[in-house]
């Protein structure tokens, strides 16, 4: 379906590993490919409840997630992981249609640790992933 | 359909392109959470070409579009019947009988009182290779099995296969997965290669005839702990999959577990479960509801 | 030995013929052994408890007269479980009424609550379509998206062509991105010179042009 992503950065530090959370395929295959192509390993969900069940099955350096979502919704996801002993410290940035100040600081109470507006610009995005995860090189 | 009397038969669809296959595996995610890793292209592409020859579809494209927006359902329900393999034989998908007697059992036990049963359910139970893998994973598995009053159920809506259950006799492919050891403890050798669950162990598990679809029949359970239903919700539309996973949620205790099939996802169907990790496996909790 | 055979309130052994009645509940109400009334029914989704709520909830699934009392309810139940269970009942009596009355939820600040409708309209496509047009005319862009979600998941005939009429029209950037989304599953070869058209009202926004290629690999399968 998709290229195999590359499993080492460099020689010393694996890939760190992101979790893109999206219903829309054409955003997951862009953040996809925007990370990959900045070194990162890229895992995909489809929904609130299998980002959920992403994130407990193998560990990941952060998560992207968008709010509006079938099942389960960014916020809801995210205020489940905070509190779930297994996976609580993963960092999460989350990416909205939204551009209403209200919606970002239900993005942090909810457990983000940053927020985005889409349509993200690719550099901005790769920016956010290195910031959050202090890899790739 | 192909009209069998024509003497000319159309040429055969044309393969899949790779988009063409990953359109498809996306959508049948969506609809049926099962998920085809790339390596599964051939597998899927004959079948999918089956399907397309048996409807008469000339391409892809004419196909996908019929499946995607044929209310009725009934030609993915088709698909998914081609798509998946139902069989069944001891100790299928072991790790989950592990997360049992390692993870979920001990947790169900903290704190309970001892006069309490645990209530275990397995729906659908089909020729008994699961109720009984249950069983056995307790007695020989489980520390803590003396202490504690276990209820195995097992149902099924069809009567046939349930009888076939109850009589507990089982072939060599069956059984492949089953220690020598277990055989001489808890079988006995028919002479035939076939082996008959001893009387004790059969007589232990309750077996009844249920239509988990008929709400009045499936509310005759209650406060299950756990309860396996493996490879069933798939077969289900939207809606009608909808109101199982809700049924299934009224029947488990606050707490209680759902093991579905490794290639099923609740997350394809409800949200009223949390994923939980047991060794190898997800299986779904019933969560402690805080709000009345 | 651990294992003990029981069998729970109201479980028939097989083979024992006629179900035997229940006994005294232990956690579900007695409403629907006893046949209660379409009245009772509507009080109990105002009950205490939660339980209670998605009995009454699910056994109003044969009572299309409760369709408004359901949608009153889901406006204000606080559960996730309760409403989980509404909007399946809500999904059983599908009407354009009901679709008319969900569709009042896109516009709910509650983002669980505005998804659970989004789901729910998407399993009634004869029921919304009537109200999919307004939907996608809205003056809020944030409507006119879930619209767009709405109908990419639908299934109905004329999605694909609502779906090029979003993208002919549409000025919000993101409605016309999820527009693109759905048709890369649903679009017909009709649809890519309104895809290509697409691209040049928005050059400089990167994901639109991977969106659109990526829409147009995939309705031509290569």
């Amino acid at each position: 379906m998709t290229e195999a992503p590359p499993r080492e950065a460099s020689a010393a530090r694996p890939a760190r590993r992101v979790l893109v959370i999206d219903d829309g395929i054409t955003m997951r295959l862009f953040y996809r490919s925007v990370l990959e192509a900045a070194g990162f390993h890229v895992e995909e969900a489809t929904n609130g409840v299998e980002g959920y069940e992403k994130a407990l099955a193998d560990p990941f350096d952060l998560l992207i997630v968008d709010i509006n979502m079938p099942k389960m919704d960014g916020f809801t996801m995210l205020r489940a992981i905070r509190r779930d002993r297994a996976v609580l410290g993963v960092p999460a940035v989350t990416i909205s249609t939204e551009a209403d100040p209200a919606d970002a600081r239900r993005a942090l109470e909810a457990g983000a640790n940053y927020y985005l507006v889409k349509p993200v610009a690719p550099d901005l995005l790769t920016e956010v992933a290195r910031l959050m995860t202090g890899g790739p090189a | 359909m192909v009209d069998p009397a024509r003497s000319v038969q159309p040429p055969p669809p044309p393969p899949l392109t790779d988009e063409e296959y990953a359109k498809f595996c996306e959508f049948f995610y969506r609809k049926t959470g099962i998920q085809f890793q790339d390596n599964k292209k051939y597998y899927v592409e004959r079948r999918l070409v089956e399907r397309m020859t048996k409807t008469g579809s000339s391409c892809f494209r004419d196909y996908f579009t019929m499946v995607r927006f044929q209310v009725s359902g009934e030609e993915l329900q088709s698909l998914v019947n081609t798509m998946t393999v139902n069989e069944t034989y001891f100790f299928r998908e072991d790790y989950q009988f592990v997360a049992l007697v390692e993870g979920m059992l001990p947790e169900l036990v903290r704190g309970r009182s001892p006069r309490q049963p645990l209530r275990l359910w397995s729906v659908p139970c089909s020729s008994g290779e699961e109720p009984y893998s249950i069983a056995l994973s307790i007695l020989e598995r489980w520390d803590q099995a003396d202490h504690w009053d276990i209820e195995i159920h097992a149902s099924d809506i069809d009567s046939r296969i349930l009888a076939e259950a109850q009589a507990g006799v089982f072939g060599a492919r069956s059984l492949s997965r089953v220690p020598r050891q277990y055989l001489e403890k808890y079988f006995v050798s028919l002479g035939d290669g076939s082996y008959r669950i001893c009387d004790d162990l059969r007589q232990s598990i309750d077996f009844s005839l249920v239509n988990i679809v008929d709400p009045v029949q499936a509310k005759r359970f209650r406060d299950v702990d756990v309860i396996f239903c493996r490879n069933l919700l798939i077969y289900f539309d939207d809606v009608g999959r909808r109101e199982t996973v809700e049924t299934l949620y009224e029947i488990l205790v606050p707490g209680g577990y759902v093991c579905l099939g490794h290639s099923e996802s609740m997350s394809r169907m409800t949200s009223l479960f949390v994923p939980r990790k047991f060794g190898d496996t997800i299986v779904y909790q019933k969560p402690q509801e805080k709000a009345p | 030995m651990a294992l003990v055979k029981a069998n729970p309130p109201g479980i028939p052994a097989v083979g024992d013929g006629k179900p035997t009645p229940d006994g005294p509940a232990s956690g579900l109400p007695p409403l629907i052994e006893t046949g209660p009334s379409v009245e009772d029914l509507l009080a109990a989704l105002d009950a205490e408890e939660s339980t209670t709520r998605r009995s009454a909830a699910r056994a109003l699934a044969t009572h299309p007269e409760a369709a408004m009392a359901l949608c009153d309810r889901v406006e204000i139940e606080r559960s996730p479980s309760v409403r989980v269970v509404l909007f399946t009942t809500l999904i059983r009596l599908q009407s354009p009424e009901i679709a008319a009355r969900l569709a009042g939820l896109l516009r709910s600040e509650d983002v669980a609550l505005r998804n659970g409708a989004i789901e729910a309209l998407q399993e009634m496509p004869a029921a919304v379509a009537p109200s999919l047009r307004a939907l996608l005319a809205d003056p809020d862009s944030d409507v006119r998206l879930f619209a767009v979600n709405i109908l990419g998941a639908l299934c109905h005939e004329s999605a694909p062509e609502w779906l090029v009429e979003v993208i002919a029209s549409e000025p919000h950037v993101n409605v016309c991105a999820a527009a693109v989304d759905a048709l890369a599953e649903v679009g017909r070869p009709e649809a890519v010179p309104a895809l290509q058209a697409l691209r040049a009202r928005f050059p400089d926004e990167p994901f639109m042009t991977f969106a659109i290629d990526t829409a147009v690999r995939r309705i031509e399968g290569r």
